[in-house]
């Protein structure tokens, strides 16, 4: 048995309470903005499969600390395993935090998921996939991969591909940043209320004492509000994120948006434009194929291919967007402390903690163009390339993402499958 | 008495647990109430792995396709459907005619807004063709309505200006086309005259003085008809009409008429009227066209191979109105050959007009037309679609118990049921590796492959759309009530598809029209004495194959023996229908009159000559596998293909190429396989790559699709 570079003694990163027939689970690592670590993300996998067991329980709320719900996945330890040569720990890492979102998305009984706070990458995993999400007027949310030579995964390629029209794509390739209105409109959130509510509404739940779909979505209307899509809003544009957005290509979809910056002068055309000009290339071209076949395949196998991108791009053969990036951090940060002080600790809490990439950008843009992606061109990026993401791992060390067999799926569920 | 007693336990059981439904969640789902458990679920992991064996099965373009998928899921246009928790997009075919027409060109519309028919005829090379065909296979994939008026305006209408005419027709409308500047139909047939189109009335004759051909409809069995497109939407047609030039007739020729001007209104001297309703295909607005002397500018004609100058001189190097026909067809093999008007034709093009000529006779030319512009619109994806639905659905949905008080049995479980499903499957299986290569043989068209071109396509065309139509019914059948909702898409499937073995040449008289040219090579051969060396009848030159008078399981299964069988029935076959067709000659029939009467055996060697072609691309699709599973199920695949096909042909009892002991092992070796395949039925349907949105509601769970909460009040 292979020992397991984590520590899995830190249970305390996630609090559990007790009430009633409800388990309330809390995201517990506030300076961190609860990014999702390996303690964290084996510890609520446990938690999660003892309360299906448990027929005492009928409810789970999962929330966070603090001012974030959760910003994301603590890649840290990857970035240290690539580092020294070993991919390993990371992809034991994505693989446990996969199986989460995989049994998070299958189960038994209602998962209701506060975001009150920060939600991007990771944190979007934990929940987007359970019965409920409630949104709030505090609910920043993005999934800013394709910024950090990553793409969506945590299951992305289904829920993303799953908004209407193209908004997905917009979502996903862009980085863009939705309000709890926003993801309720579009539907990545199923209510909102407002945060002083949420106590009351916690309440309610508890007391509620049920675990029927229908009595908790009932019970989560009494405290929740339509809210109103402020004018600015991307989603208020669907028909040129539509037109755009289902281009073939991602050269394509620039086109189209050049073309509509150059009808009408729209500061958001200019931004989508700006931030597909930033982010890595071929993790353009690879978000865009994941996305494109999740919305055609279950969550299962959105998982699986999800992974093997995943373990493809810590392989760094094809391309090192992501590895070049880490080593970056660990290793260049001595070397010019001046500069390299600023530009750790900011891409320290981006590669640590995802954290609110979108506000940070315009801080830091200088640092952020450090960022040297290999290749820097998209038509550097061949279709050859991306196609050997996609294909299938033959490598010695390679271990298939085992989604665990789930009985008792509830209906609404078995739909995702 | 027993069983009645029985039912109502089960009754009584489904009430009790109804009472109880409403008492807490833990005690509905510990109910032994029938609950629906995925396949996915409950069956054993895939032996082999389904994406290399999807590349192996259409293992080209699936970005494009991807994408044309993405397109269709995600608009409205397309009809999507919230069943059982899932959207599945299926065209609304409680819609009126009206309705689906208009919304089928409003699809149209969409797809060409989103450069979906970009480069489809101003795209150049194998790589574009490829391209089209595969997002003309997605559109398929969704509606048949769809794919075809989109295949008669860019394959029938575009594909004539881009073959028959020459430059100025190009460069006036290949673009325009491509742009839905304008919309094009194709009338050929006639109420009169549907496969015979020598045959056809309608004139165009030509007028020296004004430099215009004058076309005309003579009588009513002249009409224009089954005209897909013409009733509503076409702007310009082509339309094929008798040639008169001074009185003399130079056989028929196609010519483009503007049929409505650009706000849709029917252009003066034109009468329209619509087929009507039909059992399907109602998206496709099929109308009749009449021609009361219609004026067209003298250019219109589509000049490749004959033209008529300005003072009335008709232009061809060919005098025989046969052979005209067939250089007509030449540029259709050989590429993007234009020629010229009035030049010379190369010696290469005459010689194909004279190989021609013996395969093309008379009444069978329109078929010979079809094969080579348009039959690759049959790239049916239905027997796919439901056979992934009826056994997906045979994999979840139970029925009676063999034992007292036991758990009651999945479908396909029964082996009759397995018996009635899995060899169709295998049989899906060998016909899409024959449907891959007829679309690689088109690509690859060259001079040389023209007339296996035509003979494979024709045999080809048959076979599969009557194999298609079979499934479909019991596809049907097998999926009980369900499979007679409209929106389990299967019973739908048979009015769309029916049509498949009428138009491009009807299925009967183009298994004829192979018989005839397999016999044309029979005669070659045996009269210069040289061996076949075309139509893979290279194994008539070898000794005739002995089949063992005990066969084993093992020789069942093997290529060998299953390539003797069907190899030893062609040739037989062959010698059978020379003998008979001679034998009436020298009782002084003509060669016509003996075809005719010799159909029994032609049928017969028609089926032969497919299936033997199947098998062998089926072989060879095999052999290029390394994967030891994916081989190991394709064998498996393929014996099933051939001894069903054994089975199922009386021919091989008929004419005592299989004993009736021999017959007997057949039929038990099927049962085998049908058992063997079982296990697999799930992964081998999911192959198909055919997005779940795409197959139906009883596919997936079809209990939360029905119930009472999805009822809308």
């Amino acid at each position: 048995m292979a020992s397991i570079p984590f520590s899995l003694g830190e249970t305390d990163q996630v609090l559990v309470e007790e009430k009633y027939a409800t388990r309330i689970f809390t995201l517990n690592r506030p300076n961190q903005l609860n990014a999702v670590s390996f303690p964290m993300v084996s510890r609520l996998l446990e938690l999660f499969l003892a309360c299906e067991e448990d027929h005492s329980v009928k409810l789970i709320i999962l929330k966070g600390k603090g001012k974030a719900f959760c910003a994301g996945g603590d890649v840290a330890a990857v970035v240290r395993g690539i580092t020294q040569g070993n991919r390993r720990p990371g992809a034991i890492f994505f693989r446990r935090q996969y199986i989460l979102n995989y049994v998070m998305a299958t189960y038994s009984k209602p998962q209701v998921s506060i975001l009150n706070g920060i939600v991007m990458g990771g944190g979007a995993g934990v929940s987007i996939h359970g019965r409920f999400c409630v949104a709030t007027e505090n609910s920043p949310f993005a999934m800013p991969e394709t910024a950090l030579g990553l793409f969506p995964d945590v299951g992305a390629s289904y829920f993303l591909s799953r908004l209407p029209g193209f908004f997905g794509e917009y979502v996903g390739l862009i980085g863009a940043r939705l309000d709890g209105a926003e993801m309720l409109a579009c539907g990545l959130a199923t209510h909102f209320v407002l945060s002083e509510k949420l106590s009351l509404l916690e309440d309610a739940l508890y007391k509620a004492d049920s675990s029927d779909p229908v009595v908790i979505s009932a019970t989560i209307s009494e405290f929740s509000l339509a809210p109103n899509v402020k004018e600015k809003s991307a989603f208020h544009r669907l028909n040129i994120i539509n037109k755009c957005f289902s281009c073939k290509t991602i050269e394509e979809i620039i086109l189209a948006l050049e073309r509509e910056a150059a009808d009408k002068d729209d500061e958001w055309i200019s931004s989508a434009l700006q931030s597909l000009k930033k982010a890595s290339p071929t993790s353009l071209k690879i978000s865009l194929r994941s996305i494109r076949e999740g919305r055609l395949q279950g969550l299962g196998k959105c998982l699986l291919r999800e992974y093997g991108l995943v373990w493809t791009i810590m392989r760094g053969e094809i391309n090192k967007d992501f590895f070049e990036g880490c080593r970056a951090i660990l290793l260049d940060k001595d070397k010019n402390p001046k500069v390299h002080g600023y530009f750790y600790s900011f891409l320290y809490l981006v590669l640590c903690t995802n954290i609110l990439f979108c506000v940070l950008i315009e801080t830091f843009l200088p640092l952020f163009l450090l960022f040297r992606w290999e290749p820097a061109k998209l038509e550097q990026v061949t279709e050859d390339m991306v196609d050997r993401y996609f294909s299938k791992i033959n490598d010695e060390d390679w271990e298939d993402l085992d989604l665990p067999r789930r009985s008792n799926i509830p209906p609404y569920a078995i739909a995702k499958l | 008495m027993e069983k009645v007693n029985f039912r109502t336990q089960i009754l009584n059981g489904h009430l009790q647990n109804h009472r109880h439904a409403t008492s807490t969640a833990a005690i509905i789902s510990a109910s032994p109430c029938v609950s629906y458990v995925p396949p996915e679920v409950s069956e054993q992991p895939f032996s082999f792995d389904v994406s290399s064996m999807r590349k192996l099965m259409d293992g080209h373009n699936l970005g494009e396709r991807d994408w044309l998928f993405n397109l269709m899921v995600q608009s409205k246009l397309f009809n999507p459907r919230l069943r059982g928790g899932k959207v599945f997009v299926v065209p609304d075919y409680n819609h009126s005619m009206e309705q689906q027409r208009e919304i089928t060109m409003k699809r149209i519309e969409y797809l060409l807004d989103h450069g979906v028919f970009k480069g489809w005829l101003t795209g150049k090379g194998p790589e574009a063709e490829m391209k089209k065909f595969a997002l003309l296979e997605v559109i398929e994939i969704f509606d048949h309505s769809l794919a075809i008026k989109i295949g008669v305006h860019f394959f029938l209408w575009g594909g004539a200006i881009q073959f028959f005419g020459t430059k100025r027709h190009h460069d006036r409308w290949l673009s325009a086309t491509e742009n839905y500047l304008i919309k094009g139909c194709f009338a050929m047939t006639e109420l009169g005259h549907g496969s015979n189109v020598r045959g056809i009335e309608t004139t165009a004759t030509y007028e020296a003085n004004t430099g215009e051909f004058v076309i005309n409809t003579p009588c009513e069995t002249a009409q224009k008809y089954w005209i897909g497109g013409a009733a509503n939407h076409a702007t310009h047609t082509i339309v094929f009409s008798q040639l008169n030039i001074d009185g003399n007739n130079q056989g028929v020729h196609a010519f483009i008429t503007q049929i409505r001007d650009e706000n849709g209104n029917v252009c003066p001297n034109i009468r329209i009227a619509d087929c009507g309703h039909k059992i399907g295909l109602n998206g496709v607005d099929n109308g009749r066209i009449w021609f009361d002397n219609v004026r067209i500018p003298r250019e219109n004609l589509l000049n490749s191979v004959a033209d008529v100058s300005p003072d009335g001189k008709y232009l061809s190097a060919i005098k025989d109105p046969d052979q005209r026909f067939a250089a007509f067809l030449a540029p259709l093999t050989s590429g993007r050959v234009t020629i010229a008007a009035s030049a010379v034709y190369s010696a290469k093009v005459i010689s194909i007009a004279f190989t021609l000529f013996p395969i093309i006779s008379g009444e069978l030319i329109s078929s010979y037309y079809c094969s080579i512009l348009h039959r690759y619109l049959i790239l049916i994806f239905s027997h796919q679609i439901s056979l992934a639905i009826a056994i997906r659905y045979a994999l979840t949905r139970r029925a009676f118990s063999i034992t007292a008080n036991g758990p009651e049995v999945l479908l396909l479980d029964y082996p009759s049921h397995q018996r009635r499903l899995l060899p169709l499957l295998a049989k899906t299986y060998a016909m899409s590796f024959a449907s891959n290569y007829l679309k690689l043989l088109y690509v690859k068209r060259s001079p040389q492959l023209i007339k296996t071109i035509h003979v494979v396509s024709s045999a080809f065309k048959a076979t599969l759309t009557w194999h298609n139509m079979r499934t479909l019914q019991e596809c049907r059948e097998a999926c009980g009530g369900q499979g007679l909702k409209t929106e389990n898409r299967i019973g739908q499937l048979k009015g769309e598809y029916d049509v498949q073995s009428t138009f491009e040449g009807d299925n009967n008289v183009l298994m004829q029209q192979v018989s005839k040219a397999l016999l044309a090579e029979y005669v070659a051969a045996k009269k210069r004495n040289k061996p076949f060396k075309e139509l893979g009848l290279e194994h008539i030159n070898r000794s005739c194959p002995v089949i063992p008078a005990q066969l084993t399981s093992s020789m069942l299964r093997s290529t060998q023996f299953q390539n003797d069988i069907f190899c030893l029935r062609e040739r037989d076959l062959l010698n059978r229908f020379a003998a008979e067709v001679s034998q009436y000659q020298a009782q002084g029939e003509s060669k016509e009159s003996a075809f005719v009467v010799s159909y029994q055996v032609a049928e017969d060697l028609g089926k032969a000559f497919s299936d033997r072609a199947i098998l062998q691309i089926a072989i060879e699709a095999e052999n290029n596998v390394t994967d030891a599973s994916i081989k190991n199920i394709l064998g498996l695949l393929r014996s099933m293909y051939v001894l069903v096909t054994l089975e199922e042909d009386a021919a091989f009892l008929r004419y005592g190429y299989l004993s009736t002991d021999n017959a007997a092992a057949v039929r038990k070796e099927v049962a085998k396989l049908c058992s063997e395949i079982r296990p697999q039925a799930l992964a081998l349907v999911s192959t198909f790559g055919i997005p779940d949105a795409f197959l139906s509601p009883i596919a997936f769970d079809w209990v939360a699709a029905n119930s009472w909460s999805t009822v809308e009040n």
